[in-house]
């Protein structure tokens, strides 16, 4: 029997290193895989500093701190940090592998701001104030530059990096079937965890929209079926019913709610197949503005 | 062998629950400092959000705060802020580098659209120049006094922008985790000059390491405000905590961060299962059990950790289930785990790289991700690692808190002899 066991914890051992073994090859070769985006030669001869380091989701605080916490919800799931010299100038490089696309612009659409100057570097980027940060895959790159010369340097080195990505396929697609009259530029979102603040909503896209002084937001949560859709729909009407009022929207179609609390203001909303609709600060035009939505995700 | 090859979700569930054996419950530190406040809840008694929080009085900032605040750093929901202020919460804490800003930008817009300015308390933090680096690198670029001055003025001007406000009311020099980063002269010329322009009302610092950081401002003398982590895991750390006590005594504000040890945020999403919301609320009222700390500042992202939250502003009466969470005994041999402060490693004659090894041994036995856990110790500088650690028959140094280093080092080496771990 106890050879029978020992047998047995040999297996298990063996088949868990062997499991380990792979792991640790997995991540081993996404890691070799994002050193190549700093393999000789850089811009400007740009040389690393120390060898680059990873970090993964467990220990991202020791080198962001509480901003980490944010990379987490997205889902990120390595950083390579790296620091860069060239001549008189410095450069901290970070490439955050996010895992999927959505979740990439998710952190990215997070941070950037309609008051950026934009630049068409991969899928989207930004310079401001000695960064440079651009979209591309599944990766958010942020670039800081100091001295002389580096935003010239950021450039090279962000054109370098996404030729190097390779890989480009764009936006989120859901955000092209909403309306594109009125959007406010850079202001969509891709939203993984308690979009709004409910758990259930989880998880969404965001577009802000802008239209004779009055702005609104179109939220699209993305449920796993028609029926959930539903059920999330129950949910949020029970919500603003505690916290506020609510009442059918039936200008809108069966089940659509017209909603308000203190704290979140006006919403509409209904669903459409998956999808759950959301219009926060809803006017003239609402109606007519769900419907194109409606049509637009069919 | 004890078979500690833990299921993950299970400790997950008891993640700091690492204190909670029946001889802790016993002692008086066990309520951080309070006695005589242990009874237990009678039935019904947990508290609702709409019963009238507790206050307590910021040090010799004369603020008076419920003591329990928002951490806005990880919410993007900016209805969170209006909600909370109808709750009751009246101190919002944000910094420059949250979201790159835009969280200062959300915290400011909807004070303006709440028009209730001089009714609440804001704080941000900022970054001395090359914060952002990898904290394990030897910084080769020095910067002057006056160039962390004139860095810092530059960010706090960009942040009072953002925030849509004329100053705030408490400045943090932010991650301030070495006596230099408390006592660097540039910002604290910086905070100073901007305290006389009445562009910060109380200066305060932010650090990961609590006793270093009071005993320096103490000495000082010119910080109003701490902010500092506290949670259940440090109740066996009596150096902290009666530095905590002779801060308050010399009217130093003490806000309490990390109350529950990385909450919903940190644990696996693969899981799919949250704590338990009894967790969180014995945790956050373990830490404001201690009159010391004037409020605490957990970082919720939805309405209901926020509701969650702020019932234990009016009631710091344990329920049954707060205190069976509390006192799981089952959890203190291997839930423990290490803070990462480093105080173990003057103990270790042979320079090893203790808190490395420590993570290796949380990843690989409380989260079972021998991946991780080979990565983390792979990481370790050669010389620093569990090969050194062969030259002892058994580990003397000991842990500040409660984990049990010497169990857990011969824990690795059993798990490397199996080769899951290369050392």
């Amino acid at each position: 029997m106890l050879r029978g066991f020992a047998s047995l914890l040999i297996l298990t051992l063996t088949s868990v290193g062997a499991f380990c073994a792979e792991r640790t090859v997995d991540a081993d070769s996404k890691r070799q895989e994002m050193l190549k985006l700093l393999a000789d030669p850089l811009p400007s001869g740009a040389v690393t500093k120390h060898g680059a380091s990873f970090y993964g989701p467990d220990n991202l605080y020791e080198y962001m701190d509480g901003g980490a916490d944010i990379f987490v919800l997205y889902g990120v799931r390595t950083l390579m940090h790296a620091d860069l010299r060239a001549e008189a100038v410095e450069v901290t490089v970070d490439v955050f592998d996010m895992g999927a696309p959505d979740t990439a612009f998710g952190i990215y659409a997070a941070e950037r701001s309609p008051g950026f100057h934009y630049k068409a570097i991969g899928t989207e980027g930004y310079q401001y104030e000695g960064m440079l940060n651009f979209l591309q895959d599944r990766y958010y790159v942020k670039l800081l530059g100091f001295g002389d010369g580096a935003d010239a340097l950021l450039e090279k080195l962000s054109q370098l990096l996404s030729q190097r990505i390779g890989s480009n396929p764009g936006f989120p697609k859901l955000l092209a079937k909403l309306p594109a009259e009125n959007r406010i530029p850079h202001s969509e979102q891709y939203i993984p965890a308690s979009p709004l603040g409910h758990a259930f909503l989880a998880p969404a896209y965001a577009v802000a929209y802008k239209a004779d002084d009055r702005e609104y937001k179109l939220l699209v949560t993305v449920a796993s079926d028609a029926a959930d859709a539903q059920k999330r729909l129950k949910q949020l009407e029970q919500h603003f019913a505690t916290s506020g009022q609510c009442q059918p929207a039936t200008e809108l179609g069966e089940g659509a709610i017209r909603a308000s609390n203190s704290f979140e203001g006006s919403v509409l909303a209904e669903t459409k197949g998956q999808y759950l609709l959301l219009l926060l600060n809803p006017g003239k035009g609402s109606e007519q503005f769900m419907r194109n939505v409606a049509a637009g995700l069919e | 062998m004890k078979n500690f090859y833990w299921n993950r979700r299970d400790f997950l569930a008891k993640v700091t629950a690492s204190l909670a054996a029946s001889p802790l419950l016993s002692r008086a530190n066990f309520f951080f400092g309070q006695s005589g406040k242990s009874a237990p809840a009678p039935a019904g008694a947990q508290a609702d959000a709409a019963s009238k929080p507790i206050y307590r009085t910021l040090g010799k900032t004369g603020v008076s705060l419920p003591i329990v605040s928002m951490g806005v750093m990880n919410a993007d929901v900016p209805g969170l802020i209006p909600r909370s202020y109808e709750l009751g919460i009246r101190f919002f804490d944000t910094a420059a580098v949250y979201q790159q800003g835009r969280n200062e930008e959300m915290v400011g817009r909807m004070i303006k659209e709440m028009g209730v300015r001089a009714k609440v308390i804001i704080s941000t933090k900022v970054v001395r120049p090359g914060w952002t680096r990898d904290r394990g690198q030897t910084q080769e670029r020095a910067y002057s006094t006056a160039e962390v001055k004139a860095h810092f003025f530059d960010i706090f001007q960009q942040s009072l922008k953002r925030l849509q406000m004329d100053y705030v009311d408490i400045v943090f020099n932010h991650s301030a985790d070495s006596p230099a980063d408390v006592t660097s002269e540039g910002t604290l010329e910086a905070m100073t000059a901007l305290k006389k322009a009445g562009k910060a009302r109380f200066l305060a610092v932010s650090s990961h390491q609590p006793e270093m950081a009071l005993k320096e401002v103490m000495n000082l003398g010119v910080y109003d405000v701490v902010l500092i982590p506290i949670n259940y895991t440090m109740a066996n750390d009596e150096g902290l905590l009666k530095t905590i006590d002779a801060a308050a005594k010399k009217g130093i504000g003490l806000v309490a961060m990390k109350t529950q040890a990385g909450g919903p945020v940190r644990p696996d999403p693969k899981l799919g299962k949250p704590l338990t919301p009894a967790s969180q609320t014995a945790l956050l009222k373990w830490v404001l059990h201690h009159d010391a700390i004037t409020t605490a500042i957990p970082g919720y992202t939805t309405y209901e950790q926020l509701e969650q939250n702020f019932s234990v502003a009016s009631s710091l009466a344990y329920s049954r289930e707060e205190r069976e969470f509390l006192g799981d005994k089952n959890t203190l041999a291997n839930a423990q785990f290490c803070v990462q402060c480093r105080a173990c490693q003057a103990d270790c004659p042979q320079g090893v790289n203790i808190p490395q090894l420590m993570r290796t041994h949380m990843y690989a036995v409380q989260y079972a991700n021998y991946w991780l856990a080979a990565d983390t110790m792979r990481a370790i500088a050669d010389g620093e690692g569990l090969a050194v650690c062969k030259a002892c028959t058994s580990c003397r140094a000991t842990c500040r808190n409660s984990v049990n280093i010497a169990q857990k080092i011969e824990h690795l080496k059993a798990l490397s002899s199996t080769g899951i771990l290369k050392a």
